[in-house]
């Protein structure tokens, strides 16, 4: 019994260790194969994203045409008091 | 006078049976304090340390099941029903009807179960919440899969290699499992070898599976090995960085290592669904844990299920939390914890972080003998899971070789690699120890 359980012991170690290398190494292949895949066939434009948002951002910060017409107007008093 | 005596027999100094439900009381509370003042995993030692007073509260029998109960605070005319049930001689005392509970058959089990029932005893609210949480494993997996869902595979997915380091560090896992049939075999314990993979998990450093993995395998020793599991991963601090220190060389750790690449959102998604295949094809018996880790993964990946995906991380894990910590409390009642073998435990627990941490190490250190792109050893430790605490670790120590060197992405890559290293250990011993009938 005793030499049993020593026995057994080793047995899930050997198992055990080699089960979890085993795994993790097909999941290491699998995702390096994935992921290669994924940046050769699915690339995903992430760059044109960023550039764009900002270039559309910044016309659109004021727009309305109301908005403008009271920003001139009191532009237009502020220079006409310091003249 | 007759009911201020009856009062008097109910209360719960009357009902203190020993020293032990007082130790274990101070047990609990000694876990409140560690949690409350020294802030050592809160979120699970306030609820196991507080679910731990209640069970050993003296007559409420509240960590106990309706058989117990009744066994406890039955008359004699419960105890010779209960003994019938059982086909055991009708003038058995309660110690012998308890030791042979375990091995009565179902149908022994069902009528001493109607005994208790027809006899008006229930089970206790901690026993009820243990069935429900742990005893269903229910609890332990939705846990993993909120762990999943606040899990970011990048930095693993930019670096794949270091899948390898959250495989060795699983070895703390087996040489403990290994030390504890080797105390069995010295005589100096009393391991099965179910006992001692539930035992060897705790070098897996991440509760939940310790959970899942021992209430499966060994349910009596549940408590002492939750408690041995969050304590020493509060511990991480201070148990890993001497061991690093002592395996590494002052240039080794001031190895710095390329910025990762970014990774895309496509792979991050494909990710969880790759490791559920492989999962599926090789090792069907981690299929529970890991499948609700990769479930959780892709839930917060997609970007379309937010709202699971929030809950899962949020309010359900949360409400997991309290319900697992109360039942893992239900089994620090005196009988089942104060025993020599939950200080074998303590002690091999620290072992197996130990081993763990050190062969991290040295696998990044053999990994750099035949690779090109060197990695810093100190990020090896980061494979015993418990995060992220173990990857702040490697960080922190990288920090003091080299003030420069930011480790804690790239020991991230290891640290959640160790999940998963320690769920395929866990799918394994279970699947070898219940094969082997132990």
């Amino acid at each position: 019994m005793q030499q049993d359980i020593m026995s057994q012991g080793v047995d899930l170690m050997l198992f055990g260790m080699g089960t979890v290398f085993v795994f993790l190494t097909v999941l290491v292949i699998a995702t390096t194969i994935m992921s290669s895949f994924v940046q050769r066939f699915l690339p995903e434009a992430p760059a044109p994203e960023p550039t764009a948002a900002p270039a559309a951002a910044a016309p659109t910060g004021v727009t309305d045409p109301k908005l403008l017409a009271i920003i001139k107007a009191a532009v237009d008093q502020h220079r006409a008091k310091h003249k | 006078m007759e009911s201020l005596i009856g009062l008097w027999n109910d209360s719960g100094l009357a009902q203190f049976t020993g020293p032990g439900q007082i130790s274990m009381i101070l047990i609990g509370l000694g876990l409140l304090y560690l949690a409350i003042n020294k802030n050592f995993e809160p979120l699970l030692l306030v609820p196991i340390g507080f679910g731990g007073i209640l069970a050993n509260i003296p007559g409420a029998g509240l960590a106990y099941s309706a058989v117990e109960n009744a066994l406890l605070s039955g008359g004699p005319e419960v105890l010779s029903a209960m003994a019938k049930a059982l086909n055991l001689a009708a003038y058995e005392t309660y110690a012998d009807i308890k030791a042979a509970l375990p091995n009565a058959s179902a149908e022994q089990l069902f009528a001493a179960n109607q005994v208790a029932a027809n006899a008006g005893y229930d089970s206790g609210m901690l026993y009820k919440f243990y069935s429900v949480a742990i005893g269903s494993t229910i609890a332990p997996l939705v846990i993993f899969m909120g762990v999943g869902a606040m899990t970011d595979f990048g930095p693993l997915l930019a670096n794949p290699k270091t899948m390898f380091l959250g495989a060795a560090a699983q070895f703390g896992i087996f040489a403990t499992v290994l030390g504890a049939v080797g105390l069995s075999a010295m005589g100096i314990m009393d391991f099965t070898i179910a006992d001692a993979a539930a035992i060897g998990i705790i070098g897996g450093a991440d509760g939940p599976t310790a959970i899942y993995v021992s209430s499966l395998l060994a349910p009596e020793l549940l408590g002492a090995i939750a408690v041995a599991a969050y304590s020493y991963m509060a511990l991480v601090p201070m148990i890993q960085p001497p061991i690093m220190k002592a395996l590494t060389t002052e240039e080794e750790r001031k190895i710095t290592m390329t910025q990762l690449r970014p990774v895309s959102k496509r792979e991050k998604i494909a990710f969880p669904v790759i490791v559920l295949i492989a999962v599926a094809l090789f090792l069907p018996s981690a299929a529970p844990l890991l499948g609700m880790f990769c479930f959780g993964n892709l839930m917060k990946e997609c970007g379309v299920v937010d709202r699971l995906s929030d809950t899962a991380q949020n309010a359900l894990i949360n409400v997991t939390t309290i319900f697992l910590g109360l039942s893992v409390g239900s089994k620090l009642a005196a009988d089942k914890f104060l025993d020599p073998k939950t200080l074998g435990i303590l002690a091999l627990g620290i072992v197996a972080f130990g081993i763990g941490t050190a062969m991290g190490v040295v696998m990044a250190k053999i990994m750099n003998k035949f690779s090109e792109q060197k990695i810093n050893p100190l990020i090896g430790s980061a494979g015993v899971s418990a995060v992220p605490m173990a990857a702040r670790v490697s960080n922190k120590v990288g920090l003091e070789a080299n003030p420069q060197n930011f480790l804690l992405m790239h020991a991230m890559g290891p640290n959640v690699a160790g999940v998963i290293g320690s769920a395929v250990a866990a799918g394994v011993m279970i699947s070898m120890v219940q094969s082997m009938g132990g």
